[in-house]
């Protein structure tokens, strides 16, 4: 690696909602300056988490520096530095856009641009970045490129009169988008001189190096050896190894303002490195630490129990591991009295509690029961105290309590215009509260919501997918606390309270919800040696009851002619089912009972 | 007809994994009854083995298949004639399947040789000439002995045509007699369900299997019914019918032998006896299964399939492709087949085969299903042995479901044993 003149860095990042390309136009811009070899290309090169290429979207970060010899002649390094792109981790795309100083903007010359990328944009304008955008896939027969162009000139107020016309898979307009980001994106500040701050955007544990940290200079120097402080955690730690990721990381000496790169120090958890946090020099630290900073805080909590209480300490050495490489999520322990013991995780939204749950059960081979999702609510005691309450099952009785006040999001739909209706239904239904509807170009729509983040948290994102055909989108963000008249809504599987069933609804909507959802534990629970009572109830006051019928026999009369793989294959199937069980009292309730509230006002 | 050789029985069998057991299945059926999904082929009421091009194409390619199998050298001790309605084949079709089996196998002097008849496909000569070509067993499928219910099933016979058949069949002198009846029919009583076994009492079977209605899929019945909905009788109900069936048969001097099987004392079927102990077998036609050094394959299900793989069979010298089951398979398996058996398993061959450790293991599962009843714990004489939670399972005598209530609840005890035994756990011993 050659020192680079900061004149000649570019960095930046690629906005793009799912879809529309941004990994595959990733991969060709490393093929194209050789960064990466045609036979050493994986698909989406910088999807590199198993979960990631099967899902499609990017999670975790990544980055890679790239040389280009531009038609001026002269070398550039360009640094493209990858951003997640889901909702649930939009502090992560603002760091990282902190890090550039332009950034793509890739709409699917089929499609338009999508609710998620209308975000993104508005936050990558607010970082003052240079954008350049880049309508991709123009090789498809159903591409429109004149009419997304007015769509992004006219909802975001950019100019495309230069928008590149590209195809990432067929390698259309490749270098037009390397001239451009050399031409157009400015060149960062050359502040070599002034102390040394860095901005991490990402970082990941590995378990033999410790954490790796990806920052971008942004002002000094820092080489290998040199001890550093991070100034939000205040921790000082000795760099034993700096380098770039090209996208491999290759080990440097040093790296000065304008460079991205990684580093390793032995730091223990990323949570002593987290996202936003400046790097200084700890002999020669800058004054002021780059702003930004902020602790993700999670929106959404679960709690997490082991199917078998043999493997608690297994799950407690998981999530220690998890969260070793991920910062964002919390977890204490939980006990129930119908789950037994587990932890209470908290997160930063949906997707985000997805991730988890599966890479738990993927990689640490758990078999776990997780609870539906719930929300923060602040309690005010008669008392005048206020709590937090993130576990239904802790609120406290209705004697106690002056209000519970839940949190409101603004939820930002952007849709064909035929859906618009069945969308606003949507929102009525989750006790929305209609803001605003915009026409966009030709048949497209944009409509805001105030909605309770309960409501958006249980299955409202598939609903607004089914409801448009998969065509609309949308994004989210907190807006504050409102109170409401709320409940909580117990529910009795033979006789019994299950405190992990529990949950805090609308008064208006609890009768709906109680009914629904015994009608449902019904469906799910399986049958058993007796006669079980299901109820709904509100304190003292059943609202809703139904029972299951009791197991009468469950036997296999015949063996088909020696044949027996039939029944083998149905015993399997059985034994799968009721390894995904939790016995609550005697009663052995599947996995699904717990997320039944998602599942509703599905047939 | 005289044809079988005649092979002196090795009743002690040293290598258990070379077959003595062969089942060969005869597809044809005048018509297709409403519960079953069998393979089988429909060939109409008017059509006999010997007219039947079809029939008789049929026999030669099974006769085929029995040539390319290989033979490692040990007589067969059971043979059983599964259909279908292998009484449309005439006696002649019989006794050539059986001497092919015979030259290539051998088939002991004392061998089990059964056949399934359907009242109505036979008159006496038929019979007779059956018992000539080598039949020891004639298993009747009755069903039921009310003609609505024949009716609703779609049985091609009526009470008449059993009792006619039940007599002819005393006529042939048989040493041994099945009847299979089936409980849970649509719209069946318990009271019907009692009369059915009282008349098959009174006929006197050697041996009486009861099969409980299973609606499968993609029959006649799947299509009409909902398990445990109405006109099918609810699982109460038919929960009760197994009960009075262990009464009545049991009080009426059958041993409740298997989960549906009774037998008069000493006229347990043998050959199915292989399944449930989990030996080796061959099987040969369409749609039959086979377990052959630790292989077990189902013959594909359509005649043209099932004719084109013999040729593939015999183009590959006999060599079955089919993955080998493993320890962990074989385990499950054992208990699965070995817990239908009214005298369970064995726990010193159990611990002998697949380790102290999995034995612990199981009785650690089956604990709570030893609580409520449904497990129980014999030593050799057959007394029960009394445990305690915290005993530790004996290291002889015989672990097994109770009759009839851990029968009921069979797949619950082994869906369990299933789920705790996670393949990784297993093999060891």
């Amino acid at each position: 690696m050659t020192d680079v003149p900061v004149s000649r860095i570019r960095n930046f990042c690629i906005i793009a909602h799912i879809d529309h390309g941004k990994s595959t136009l990733a991969d060709r811009l490393l093929q194209a300056t050789g960064t990466v070899a045609a036979r050493d290309m994986k698909e989406q090169f910088l999807d590199n988490m198993e979960l990631e290429r099967e899902r499609g979207i990017t999670i975790k970060l990544q980055a890679a520096r790239m040389n280009y010899k531009a038609k001026d002649g002269q070398d550039y390094v360009l640094n493209l530095i990858d951003t997640p792109g889901h909702v649930d981790f939009s502090y992560e795309v603002s760091r990282s856009l902190a890090a550039c100083e332009g950034a793509l903007l890739v709409v699917d010359a089929s499609q338009g641009v999508e609710a998620q990328t209308l975000a993104n944009v508005y936050l990558a304008l607010e970082s003052n970045l240079e954008i350049i955008p880049v309508l991709n896939k123009i090789d498809l027969p159903g591409a429109e490129p004149e009419r997304v162009k007015k769509e992004i000139e006219e909802v975001i107020g950019l100019d495309c009169s230069g928008a590149i016309l590209a195809s990432a898979k067929e390698g259309l307009g490749i270098t037009e988008i390397l001239e451009s980001i050399v031409h157009l994106v400015p060149p960062p500040q050359a502040t070599v001189e002034e102390r040394l701050r860095a901005l991490i955007f990402d970082s990941y544990y590995d378990s033999y190096r410790g954490v790796i940290v990806y920052f971008r200079v942004m002002d000094g120097r820092v080489k290998t050896g040199d001890r550093v402080r991070l100034m939000a955690s205040g921790k000082e730690y000795e760099i034993d190894e700096l380098g770039v990721l090209s996208p491999n990381q290759i080990r440097v000496d040093d790296l000065h303002a304008g460079e991205v790169g990684y580093l390793a120090a032995a730091i223990k958890a990323v949570e002593d490195a987290r996202v936003g946090d400046t790097i200084t020099l700890a002999t020669a630290a800058a004054k002021e630490p780059l702003p930004g900073y902020t602790q993700a805080k999670p929106m959404v909590f679960c709690g997490m129990f082991p199917t078998d209480a043999d493997q608690f300490p297994d799950l407690r050495e998981a999530l220690e591991k998890l969260k070793l490489n991920d910062a964002a999520l919390s977890y204490e322990p939980e006990t129930s009295s119908a789950m037994g013991f587990g932890f209470r995780c908290g997160f930063l939204g949906l997707l985000h509690m997805e991730i988890v749950q599966e890479r738990l059960e993927r990689e640490y081979n758990l078999d776990l029961i997780i609870t539906a999702p719930s929300v923060v609510y602040k309690v005010t005691t008669n008392k005048g105290e206020e709590l937090l309450i993130d576990n239904p099952s802790t609120l406290p009785d209705p004697q106690f309590r002056e209000q519970i006040e839940e949190p409101y999001v603004q939820v930002d739909m952007i849709t064909p215009e035929e859906y618009v209706g069945t969308l606003m239904e949507l929102g009525q239904s989750r006790r929305g509260v209609f803001k605003d509807m915009k026409y966009l170009t030709l048949g497209r729509t944009t409509l805001s919501y105030e909605l309770p983040l309960a409501e958006v948290v249980t299955d409202f994102f598939d609903q607004m997918k089914s409801r448009s055909r998969g065509y609309a989108s949308m994004e989210y963000h907190l807006i504050g606390y409102r109170v409401n008249t709320l409940v909580r809504l117990d529910i009795l599987i033979n006789g019994d309270p299950v405190d992990s069933l529990a949950m805090i609804v609308h008064r208006d909507k609890a009768y709906y919800v109680g009914r629904a959802l015994v009608e449902k534990l019904k469906e799910l629970i399986p049958r058993h040696q007796f006669k079980i009572p299901l109820q709904a109830a509100i304190g003292s006051k059943v609202i809703a009851s139904e029972h299951i019928p009791a197991l009468r026999k469950d036997v296999l009369a015949k063996c088909y002619g020696g044949d027996i793989s039939r029944k083998k294959k149905l015993l399997q199937k059985q034994a799968k089912g009721k390894k995904r069980m939790k016995a609550i009292g005697t009663v052995d309730v599947p996995q699904e009972a717990f997320m039944a509230v998602l599942r509703l006002d599905k047939e | 007809m005289t044809t079988i050789l005649t092979i002196e029985s090795n009743h002690y069998n040293k290598d258990l994994d070379i077959p003595t057991s062969a089942y060969v299945h005869i597809p044809f059926c005048r018509r297709r009854c409403f519960y079953c999904d069998f393979p089988i082929s429909v060939v109409g009421d008017r059509t006999r083995g010997e007219n039947s091009g079809t029939i008789v194409e049929y026999i030669d390619i099974l006769c085929q298949e029995i040539a390319a199998t290989p033979a490692p050298g040990k007589p067969l001790k059971t043979v059983f004639f599964g259909g279908g309605t292998p009484s449309l084949l005439s006696a002649q079709q019989i006794a050539r399947i059986l001497e092919n089996l015979a030259n290539k196998y051998g088939i002991t002097s004392d061998a089990e040789i059964s056949l399934e008849i359907d009242p109505a496909t036979f008159d006496l000569p038929q019979l007779q000439g059956y018992k000539n070509a080598g039949i020891t067993r004639f298993s009747l499928g009755v069903q039921a002995f009310q003609d609505e219910l024949l009716q609703v099933c779609g049985r091609s016979h009526t009470t008449a045509d059993i009792l006619a058949a039940i007599d002819l069949i005393r006529q042939v002198d048989i040493p041994e007699f099945s009847i299979d009846l089936i409980s849970g029919l649509p719209k069946q009583t318990i009271e019907q369900w009692e009369e059915s076994l009282r008349k098959a009492v009174e006929l006197n079977p050697t041996h009486i299997s009861v099969y409980d209605l299973i609606i499968e899929d993609g029959t006649a019945f799947g299509r009409y019914y909902q398990p445990g909905s109405q006109p099918l009788p609810t699982d109460e109900t038919t929960a009760q019918m197994y009960r009075l069936t262990q009464q009545i048969l049991t009080l009426s001097g059958y041993e409740h032998y298997e989960i549906s099987n009774y037998a008069q004392p000493g006229h347990q079927c043998r050959h199915n006896r292989v399944y449930w102990e989990n030996r080796p077998y061959y099987a040969f036609g369409m749609g039959a299964a086979s377990y052959l050094n630790r292989q077990r394959f189902t013959r594909p299900k359509k005649r043209k399939e099932y004719y084109a793989w013999v040729q593939h069979l015999i183009a590959s010298d006999g060599i079955l492709d089919a993955p080998q089951i493993d320890e962990h398979d074989i385990l499950l398996e054992t208990l699965m087949l070995g817990l239908r058996l009214a005298e369970g398993l064995k726990i010193a061959v159990l611990a002998e085969k697949f380790g102290r450790k999995t034995l612990e293991k199981i009785w650690h599962c089956l604990q709570p299903y030893y609580q409520t009843g449904w497990v129980e714990i014999s030593a050799n004489n057959s007394a029960n042995i009394a445990l305690s939670p915290t005993d530790k399972l004996p290291v002889t005598g015989r672990l097994k479901l109770t009759d009839p209530e851990g029968f009921l609840f069979s797949n619950t005890v082994l869906a369990a044993l299933f789920s705790q035994l996670e393949k990784a756990e297993a093999g060891e011993s």
